[in-house]
């Protein structure tokens, strides 16, 4: 079960280097066709950028919450292993409410850019609106997975 | 206002409540931000979940904020290609011989870095892991090299290129060509009193010294970093030159950054460029996503015009010119504690703006005053991302550095003070180099 969450862990990673990646390309070519006869003036350029834009933050999003990298404020004061658990348990389950929102209303959202076309390059919205639904999806996989994991901890305890 | 079932004050209520509640219960900020416009979407008749949809899609459906992952890529590219090697060793010809010279070398690469990158959480994380551990070994404080080294990082937001200046001209439209200019002065200030810090601490502390650095040794390290030092002018001068958009020189950074660190200093290679390029997306995209769930939750506050309700008692009492902007800095200050630079710009900044206005403040001055509070809740807690990042490259909690930052803070207030009392300190520049952008 580990082995396919990692699977699925680096193929984000890698898709997440690959919109980065992409990313400075449109916006060379941009800047390009300005200051040289080289290429011509493409306008979907700045659309195709702000499309990778898009993914690469919902991608990141997705890996930050296996990886426990969103920020968060810390106001209490150190707690012991056993209560540490429960607070993260009691904090997953509200990020599992926010992922059980952007899969449900996410799922309208594509629905509602099902025959839409963007206005420059005509691509399909909902190629882009399905980052939504995706990303929610991803974090019940994720947040299920470390559930369990603080589980265990709360049990092994208390059996001692 | 007809047609809202929520009055401003249980809106807010709602929005305040929920958001705190969350972030003691450690929920991430950006989820908390999220789920605390649920109720009020929920409830409210005219308004669905879908709404969290379209304003975080609009939000991110942003050319603007394309320059975060670039900036940041920029930042990593210059550490991984070599490019920071040559510039300590220039900042080590220059103040070397200071008391406390590692630590003044430590704000001398900052001002450097500021320069080039305009990431304040690259450039804490590139100097804690060059500059806490060394200077601990040469018998520097833990909590002072923690404490020098988060609030140094704070300059790259306020000396151009910035972040914070590209999203506040966005999002309030200001010049951002008139902004970089105007942050020049108040960051070097801002280095200054870092280094005065720094030697009252090696006074007091007998810090070591480094033997002076002969002048064909600077000359030589000068050299060696020129090509990077030209990346400011480009970026600058592109944008006053109106030769690039922001988004896109932050874009020419990015290529120059790689460029200069393939062909001229050649130290990349393929393994280093890929983790650069997942650091950047890890950093840049949850630091953004924070910023689609923010918009949110400044568009609620909106809705039910709550900023309005909330200046109108602050517009009884008064104040002339310098009273609001010490209230403007007072606000950003606090709401830079508990929220990210970003959200608070878009959320608080939106929200003073009518104020800033009714004292006929010049919007130039008003975003310095703005971003440079937010600069300094980069190192406040609970929520000082410069200083989290500092503490966890140390493996020491939060508040282990605590005492050291906010005596390094008091400096950099005055001049924060001075910003605010004269306000030719920011407008000078712009003044002199580029009028026209202050109309």
């Amino acid at each position: 079960m580990k082995f396919l969450f990692d699977l699925y862990h680096r193929l984000l990673i890698w898709l997440l280097v690959g919109t980065v990646a992409i990313l400075v390309v449109p916006v060379t070519l941009q800047i390009l066709s300005r200051f040289t006869g080289l290429i011509p003036s493409y306008i979907w350029t700045e659309e195709l950028a702000r499309f990778m834009f898009i993914w690469m933050v919902m991608i990141g999003a997705m890996i930050g919450v296996r990886e426990g990298t969103h920020f968060e404020v810390d106001v209490l004061p150190k707690l012991g292993v056993r209560a540490d658990a429960l607070v993260r348990i009691v904090s997953h389950v509200f990020v599992l409410v926010f992922a059980l929102v952007f899969i449900w209303w996410g799922i309208a959202f594509t629905h509602f850019g099902w025959d839409q076309l963007s206005e420059i390059a005509e691509l399909p919205m909902w190629m882009i609106f399905i980052a939504w639904p995706v990303a929610g999806l991803t974090w019940l996989l994720f947040i299920g997975e470390s559930f369990v994991a603080n589980l265990r901890i709360l049990r092994k305890s208390v059996a001692q | 206002m007809t047609g809202v079932a929520l009055t401003a004050g249980s809106a807010a209520a709602i929005l305040f409540g929920g958001f705190f509640l969350l972030l003691i219960a450690r929920v991430p900020v950006a989820f908390a931000l999220g789920l605390s416009c649920l109720p009020i979407l929920i409830i409210e008749p005219r308004l669905s979940p879908l709404t969290l949809f379209n304003e975080t899609f609009k939000a991110y459906n942003s050319f603007i904020l394309l320059a975060v992952p670039f900036f940041l890529l920029t930042a990593n590219l210059m550490n991984v290609g070599g490019i920071t090697d040559r510039l300590v060793r220039l900042s080590r010809t220059m103040v070397g011989h200071f008391p406390g010279s590692l630590a003044q070398i430590n704000v001398v690469l900052s001002v450097f870095f500021a320069g080039i990158s305009g990431s304040s959480t690259a450039d804490a994380a590139s100097q804690s892991k060059i500059f806490i551990d060394a200077q601990v070994k040469e018998g520097y404080g833990l909590s002072f090299s923690i404490a020098i080294t988060a609030v140094s990082a704070v300059l790259a937001v306020i000396i151009p290129p910035s972040i914070l200046m590209v999203v506040w001209g966005g999002v309030i439209s200001t010049s951002i060509g008139a902004l970089y200019l105007a942050g020049i002065l108040p960051g070097l200030l801002i280095a200054g009193a870092q280094m005065a810090t720094v030697h009252a601490y090696a006074k007091i502390y007998h810090y070591p010294v480094y033997p002076r650095a002969t002048l064909k040794e600077f000359l030589v390290a000068a050299l060696q970093s020129l090509p990077a030092l030209f990346t400011p002018f480009i970026i600058v001068g592109g944008i006053l030159l109106g030769w690039f958009t922001p988004t896109e020189s932050a874009a020419v950074a990015v290529l120059y950054a790689a460029i200069l660190s393939i062909f001229v200093y050649r130290e990349m290679d393929m393994k280093k460029v890929y983790q650069a390029l997942a650091d950047t997306g890890r950093l840049s995209a949850v630091a953004l996503f924070c910023v689609g769930t923010a918009s949110v939750f400044g568009w609620l506050l909106a809705y039910y015009q709550v900023p309005r309700v909330l200046l109108e008692n602050v517009t009884s009492w008064g104040l002339g010119i310098t009273g609001v902007g010490f209230f403007i800095a007072f606000a950003f200050l606090v709401v830079g504690c508990f929220l990210d630079a970003i959200p608070a710009i878009i959320i608080v900044g939106t929200t003073l703006q009518p104020l800033a206005e009714s004292v006929h403040m010049h919007p130039v001055q008003f975003a310095i005053i703005g971003i440079v509070s937010l600069a300094f809740g980069l190192v406040t807690p609970p929520y000082g991302l410069c200083l989290m990042i500092s503490c966890a490259v140390a493996k020491v909690p939060l508040r282990f550095a605590l005492k050291d930052t906010l005596i390094m803070l008091v400096p950099m207030m005055l001049v924060l003070a001075a910003c605010i009392i004269w306000p030719e300190i920011p407008l000078i520049l712009p003044r002199l180099i580029s009028p026209e952008y202050l109309k």
